[in-house]
């Protein structure tokens, strides 16, 4: 009798066992494909998490639609054609800007929704925190405007990332101002201040412009790194003054980006160079504010891609047309480019695959090799590396220009497409102030 | 010695626009001693209404102030009676559990609605001041802070007034040392405690306003100003008005001070070894009566 208990424990928790493995799906063709999507909706990085989360609605719609005209992947057709025409479904979590939250939440949906992808969390941060859980259940992951380097350095199996990382796009920063002399640049810039926050994302561009400015042969002048959401930048700030870079590479957030220019305002603060990465240079928001003021004029940062080329393209054009259904009329920036543009490789890739089995996936994934002319993006393709990095995603250099818009600085080649020469120095505070009242 | 007396006028400047953000906080906690984690949502609805008066209406900041605070005054109040005065004979777990909720649903309500965009007030008289400074001896101080910290110290007066010189006031804080008490005299508690939520509420509605014309509007923008407005009203004592007002000062002069000379990452943690250092001294804070 006891044994015929312990049997049907055994049995019990078998049955568990396999209810809750990743694997367990009812067998026969598949009607569904369920990409989980990960992201913070509310807390810190709400801003970005919404643009994520309009991004992969769009790509839904161009999946799950026929656009016969739109030459991007799954563009013309309904569902997946590769799956008996399969639809996608979304299963969105808001993890707060949580990494414990979306810890809990990537199991919950990799265990109870059994989603087939995971896609997330859109901060390299908690993308770090959420990576191991994944690669323990064997779930295709990525995290395409996640530019940590350390994303993909860690040697997890299941990750991939479509965007270029941060050392490809700080490096790019590094070699226009390198190459800038030769193409009728300043030749004076000797001194930098590295002003940045303190999360990994920051943490990261911080060392690696250290170590690229060593090389380069700057002298670093000041290194200040400021706790995310301060409400005052005026110490700070004059620090910086008192350093007197002829650079300053700035990463922070849209929100700290707005203290510090009020604060660098008040000081008469500028630099002759203000290079920034991806934080409130990439964020539409802000850059849309910054019109009224001209506040960004001059600023340059890296981009993974030439934003003011890319949107002439018609695919562009009508990917944003969809975009903007989703974004309350917002245009496309650069986050929701690289967004759209991994999920629409994850999407080919599901549908080249015919299955949705991890191992299955994994390998069409490895055997990508995507052509610039399926991107609304100016990669130079999409084919990854052995720890699933796109070797082809470059960074490009971009400029706001007086225009209060982004134009294509670096490389020179498209520079010369874009056709914009590059404010030199960055203008001051009252040239702003009367550009911006005319 | 410039970068020490620049960071102290910086911090001052800074100080006391803490201040008009810490004196709602004031009330309601330091003085009636109801906790309200939603604090700093009050003061990012006061923002939005800065922002959105701003763009529907063209007003200025410093005229939308008038009908928000009134408008924020009965918010208040209608948080109190229907939310707060049922749970205030509770625990006081039960409190930080609701503010902790309604924290989440004004939060997360806004984002809804309007999203999670930054957003700027982008025309308004202090806006347009923005970089003017005044100098005195080699110290800059800019215009736009200097007018927030003039509301925010006009503002100080008239709650100091009201509360330690009135019958008014001193019906509040006999309310809040002893109820019973109060009531036996005539004192209406319950209405005690709805204008405290009431001025509370209204008092950090306008901090927000006058803040819309400094800092990006977003539905986050009030959670690093609570964390804070906590500190100060511990630091300067629960009950005291004045109490405040300096903590405020001190707290923006040690962050500022800090970030001058150490890694700017230790400028929040010297304001709370700040706190537990007076701590040590004046458990009640530095004017605290209670």
């Amino acid at each position: 009798m006891r044994i015929l208990r312990l049997a049907a424990v055994v049995v019990v928790l078998l049955f568990v066992a396999v209810q809750l493995s990743p694997g367990a799906r009812a067998a026969g063709p598949v009607t569904e494909v369920l990409i989980g999507e990960l992201l913070p909706l509310t807390g810190n990085f709400a801003s970005l998490g919404q643009q994520y989360l309009w991004a992969g609605q769009t790509v839904e719609d161009i999946v799950n639609n026929d656009y016969p005209d739109l030459q991007v992947p799954l563009g013309p057709g309904k569902g997946f054609p590769g799956l008996g025409g399969a639809k996608m479904t979304l299963v969105v979590r808001d993890d707060q800007s949580r990494g414990d939250q979306a810890r809990a939440l990537a199991e919950q949906l990799i265990t109870v929704n059994k989603v087939h992808w995971l896609n997330g969390e859109g901060t390299s941060g908690n993308t770090s925190i959420i990576q191991p859980l994944v690669d323990s259940y064997g779930i295709p992951m990525s995290c395409h405007a996640c530019a940590s380097p350390t994303l993909t350095e860690k040697g997890f199996k299941w990750f991939w990332r479509t965007g270029p990382n941060d050392s490809t796009m700080v490096a790019s920063v590094f070699q226009f101002l390198k190459e800038w002399p030769a193409h009728g640049g300043p030749k004076d810039l000797k001194t930098i201040a590295l002003f940045t926050c303190d999360n990994l994302f920051c943490q990261d561009n911080r060392k690696i412009a250290a170590d690229l400015a060593e090389k380069g042969g700057y002298k670093i002048v000041a290194d200040l790194t400021t706790k995310t959401g301060a409400t005052t930048l005026a110490s700070e700030v004059q620090r910086l003054q008192s350093a007197n870079p002829d650079v300053l590479f700035l990463v922070q957030y849209p929100a700290e980006t707005t203290v510090f220019q009020a604060d660098a305002k008040r000081a008469g603060f500028m630099p002759k160079v203000i290079a920034t990465s991806n934080g409130a240079y990439s964020d539409q928001t802000w850059l849309t504010a910054q019109k009224a003021t001209s506040g960004a004029a001059g600023w340059l940062g890296r981009d993974p891609t030439a934003i003011d080329l890319a949107s002439k393209k018609a695919s562009w054009k009508k990917v944003n047309e969809i975009y903007k259904k989703y974004s309350r009329g917002q245009d496309m920036g650069e986050l929701a480019m690289r967004e759209i543009t991994g999920m629409l490789w994850m999407a080919d890739t599901i549908n080249r695959a015919k299955s949705v089995e991890p191992a299955v996936l994994a390998k069409a994934a490895a055997e990508t090799d995507m052509k610039p002319d399926q991107m609304i993006i100016d990669y130079k393709g999409i084919k990854f590396d052995a720890n699933r990095q796109n070797v082809l995603a470059t960074g490009v250099v971009t400029q706001i220009g007086w225009d209060d818009e982004k134009h294509t600085i670096w490389p020179w080649d498209l520079a010369a497409q874009s056709g914009f020469k590059p404010i030199f120095p960055s203008p001051s505070w009252q040239e702003r102030e009367t550009r911006s009242k005319k | 010695m410039t970068l020490f007396l620049q960071a102290v006028a910086d911090g001052l400047q800074m100080g006391l626009l803490y201040a008009l953000v810490a004196v709602g906080l004031a009330i309601i906690w330091g003085l009636m001693e109801m906790i309200n984690f939603a604090h700093g949502e009050f003061m990012m609805l006061g923002m939005f209404g800065a922002w959105g008066l701003s763009v529907a209406l063209g007003w200025d900041p410093l005229v939308s102030m008038v009908p928000i605070a009134v408008l924020m005054y009965g918010g208040g109040v209608l948080v109190y009676r229907l939310l707060m005065r049922r749970v205030q004979r509770g625990e006081v777990f039960t409190q930080i559990f609701a503010t902790v909720g309604l924290f989440f649903f004004v939060q997360n309500g806004v984002v809804a609605l309007f999203t999670s965009d930054y957003r700027f007030v982008e025309k308004s008289l202090l806006t347009s001041l923005s970089g003017a400074n005044l100098t005195f001896g080699g110290l800059r101080v800019g215009i736009p802070l200097l007018v927030g910290g003039l509301i925010a110290l006009a503002l100080f007066l008239v709650l100091y007034l009201l509360i330690d010189r009135t019958d008014f006031g001193l019906a509040m804080q006999a309310t809040a040392e002893d109820r019973d008490a109060a009531m036996l005299v005539g004192i209406r508690p319950q209405r005690m405690y709805a204008v405290a939520w009431g001025l509370g509420t209204a008092l950090v509605a306008v901090a927000g306003v006058i803040l819309a014309n400094f800092f990006s509007v977003y539905p986050q923008a009030g959670l690093s100003f609570t964390v804070l407005a906590y500190a100060i009203v511990a630091l300067g004592g629960f009950g005291s008005i004045l109490g405040t007002l300096l903590a405020a000062l001190l707290v923006g002069v040690v962050q500022s001070v800090t970030a001058a000379y150490l890694p700017p990452a230790f400028k929040d943690a010297f304001v709370f070894a700040s706190y537990i250092l007076i701590g040590l001294f004046r458990p009640q804070g530095l004017f605290g009566r209670f």
